[in-house]
């Protein structure tokens, strides 16, 4: 399914697992189980203590509430366009923070779900990983460097036929 | 013993029309609401046993129409009226206007309301009381040069004031004399828009200051009681957001001098009903009268839930010329009480109100919590009143224990489908300047300025969606779950 917050989009692929489920989250592998769901609340374990997930549905506004924070999200149609920047291959900034490592270098050769950049923001880090295989085009950031949510950070470019 | 009043009409919608109707069920009274179209099968209007609409959403031509509320008044044979808060409750010609056709008001004479509405008259009555004000000016003489040669023996820099105003309007810090003409002109056209008069008074401005305030209460025998102070420093936009009872600033021996100023002042007046006498404390610990605002407070839970007494069944008693049912020695305060209210509006955005429908509500419970609530089945937060969606109160046997019962109700409220500042709320009564109890009304400028939640989820929080829109009851990908299932959790403005 997918999603958009604002202008950053979120693809989210989910598959049944042992106990649980594996999904791909703009290319972040999670493995997590759930507890069932009622009256728009259920229980989230990906490891110790379990987090309350609380949501509704206004048609294709998607509202959830996690760790004391409200959200807001729109649902897209399954093969919908993505953003121009998205397609163009921009990964952009997911929470407003800090750049603490850029793991790539422009015209590096990079394979699904690598590490590209992680920002950090209030104590935690959120690795952003190539959604596909490609080189990278283009670094807007640097280590050190605030930014904003939506910001692009990262440039990919899908591999040219043949190579 | 007989109710006060048969029946009476509250002429106020939202939480604290629930809450007074609550207390006159418990004792026996029938009530009237009053709603405009906006608030048509808005809870208040259905939880009173009667309920009149008095007129289109805009509030000045139902809610602050003093015509139309006499109207219902008369029309459902109401005996009495009580305001709340907000709308006409501090307005003296309504006062006059209810008692003048023969209703009961709940509340001091118009006189009062008008004296103290005048922060020049105040300012004078309560100096000539000896209740300690501001260095400042509050003379007639309104020219620039003399406003000036005012401000220098003041002393820089000085807080300019509309006479006639509230609620933060106009209000102007200059910090030195080359600022003071364009600001008066600037707090002069904003007095004059906001409040239709230009006076203004000068105090001098006090930087990290509290703001503290004792609660009254004056039968018509001359039985006037203290019932304690509450502390209300936190605010945004001049704004309360956060209080408590008693303030972690005073000790024992200043809380006796506060509470005693606060009487004299309500003496000095001649008061009759609930009030509060603000004062602005200064960080030597000396306090000056702000102003009295002559009716229910908002935070009025705080008092109750350290004192046990209901604020609104005294207000209703000496109303009915009953004198006060305890004395001074009979009030005692008991543990600590903080109250946080929850707004529709976004700190991210100057603290604007943020209009929408509430999809999903699910309230905190626990010991010592209380939630004082309007909110109902349906319920859309519209432009044309406040956006207080609900106010929570945590009650503990001291301030530690109300602070993690605060914390602990915060974390379990949930509101989706609007903007609310429920994570400014958590920031502030879980940061350690709040459990140090160094509060000042510049806090959160202090410590939350660059506090912004994400706004975008975690990969994890929205995965976890995807998995649970796929379950049964999960509502799937068409069948939407039902938004208001979660409403009927939210108490009726119960203590607890």
């Amino acid at each position: 399914m997918r999603f958009v917050c604002g202008e950053l989009p979120f693809d989210v692929e989910l598959r049944d697992a042992k106990g649980g489920y594996d999904a791909v989250v703009n290319g972040e592998p999670l493995s997590f189980s759930l507890g069932p769901v009622k009256d728009g609340r259920c229980d989230v374990r990906l490891s110790g203590a379990p987090t309350a997930l609380h949501f509704a549905r206004d048609g294709r506004t998607l509202h959830l509430f996690w760790e004391g924070v409200a959200y807001r999200l729109d649902e897209r149609r399954e093969g919908a366009r993505a953003t121009q920047r998205h397609d163009a291959g921009a990964l952009e900034a997911p929470m407003p923070g800090r750049v603490s490592a850029v793991k790539v270098a422009v015209g590096q050769k990079v394979a699904k779900g690598q590490e590209l950049v992680v920002v950090e923001a209030m104590k935690m880090e959120n690795a952003l990983r190539a959604p596909r295989a490609g080189v990278v085009r283009a670094l807007f950031a640097g280590p050190g460097d605030m930014v904003a949510p939506g910001r692009p950070l990262v440039e990919i470019a899908e591999e040219p036929e043949g190579a | 013993m007989a109710p006060p009043f048969r029946k009476l009409l509250v002429a106020n919608r939202g939480e604290i029309a629930v809450r007074v109707m609550r207390t006159c069920r418990e004792l026996g009274i029938r009530t009237v609401a009053v709603y405009s179209e906006a608030d048509r099968g808005s809870r208040h209007a259905r939880e009173a046993d009667q309920a009149v609409p008095i007129g289109p959403a805009e509030a000045r031509y139902s809610y602050l129409s003093i015509e139309a509320i006499l109207r219902a008044a008369r029309a459902t044979g109401a005996e009495a009226i009580h305001p709340g808060y907000g709308f006409l409750s501090q307005n003296g010609d309504f006062a006059d206007a209810v008692t003048d056709a023969g209703f009961v008001f709940v509340g001091p004479p118009g006189d009062v309301h008008r004296l103290m509405g005048d922060k020049q008259k105040a300012r004078r009555a309560m100096a000539a009381a000896g209740v300690p004000v501001l260095p400042g000016y509050d003379g007639d003489d309104q020219q620039d040069g003399h406003l000036l040669a005012e401000a220098e023996r003041i002393g820089w820099p000085v807080l300019l004031k509309p006479a006639r105003g509230g609620g933060g309007k106009g209000m102007r810090v200059v910090e030195r004399a080359a600022d003071l003409a364009s600001a008066l002109a600037a707090s002069r056209r904003e007095a004059r828009a906001a409040f239709g008069a230009e006076a203004l008074v000068l105090e001098r401005f006090v930087e990290r200051s509290r703001h503290v305030e004792v609660q009254v209460v004056a039968d018509a025998h001359g039985g006037l009681l203290h019932l304690g102070e509450r502390e209300c420093s936190i605010q945004r936009r001049h704004q309360k957001i956060v209080e408590e009872t008693p303030s972690p600033a005073l000790d024992p021996r200043r809380r006796g001098e506060l509470c005693q100023t606060g009487v004299a002042a309500a003496r000095a007046v001649g008061y009759l009903g609930a009030g509060t006498v603000e004062f602005l404390m200064a960080p030597d610990g000396r306090f000056y009268f702000l102003e009295m605002n002559t009716r229910l407070q908002v935070e009025h839970p705080v008092t109750e839930a350290v004192t046990g007494l209901d604020l609104v069944r005294l207000q209703l008693e000496v109303a009915a010329g009953l004198k006060l049912p305890l004395s001074q020695p009979q009030v005692v305060s008991r543990g600590h009480a903080i109250e946080c209210r929850l707004y529709a509006e976004d700190p991210d955005r100057d603290d604007l109100p943020a209009p929408g429908r509430v999809l999903h509500l699910s309230e905190p419970r626990g010991e010592g919590i209380r939630v004082d609530s309007g909110l109902a089945n349906g319920s859309d937060v519209t432009v044309h009143y406040d956006p207080l969606l609900a106010k929570l109160v945590a009650w503990g046997r001291d301030r530690a224990e109300a602070t993690a019962r605060m914390q602990a109700a915060l974390r379990q409220t949930v509101v989706l489908g609007l903007v609310t500042n429920l994570a400014r709320l958590r920031a502030i009564v879980e940061h350690p300047a709040f459990a140090a109890g160094e509060l000042h009304t510049g806090f959160i400028a202090q410590h939350l300025a660059e506090r912004r939640p994400p706004p975008c989820p975690p990969p994890l929080a929205v995965a976890a969606l995807v998995a649970a829109l796929r379950q049964p009851g999960g509502g799937g990908r068409a069948a939407a779950p039902d938004p208001w299932a979660k409403l009927g959790a939210w108490r009726l403005g119960g203590a607890a």
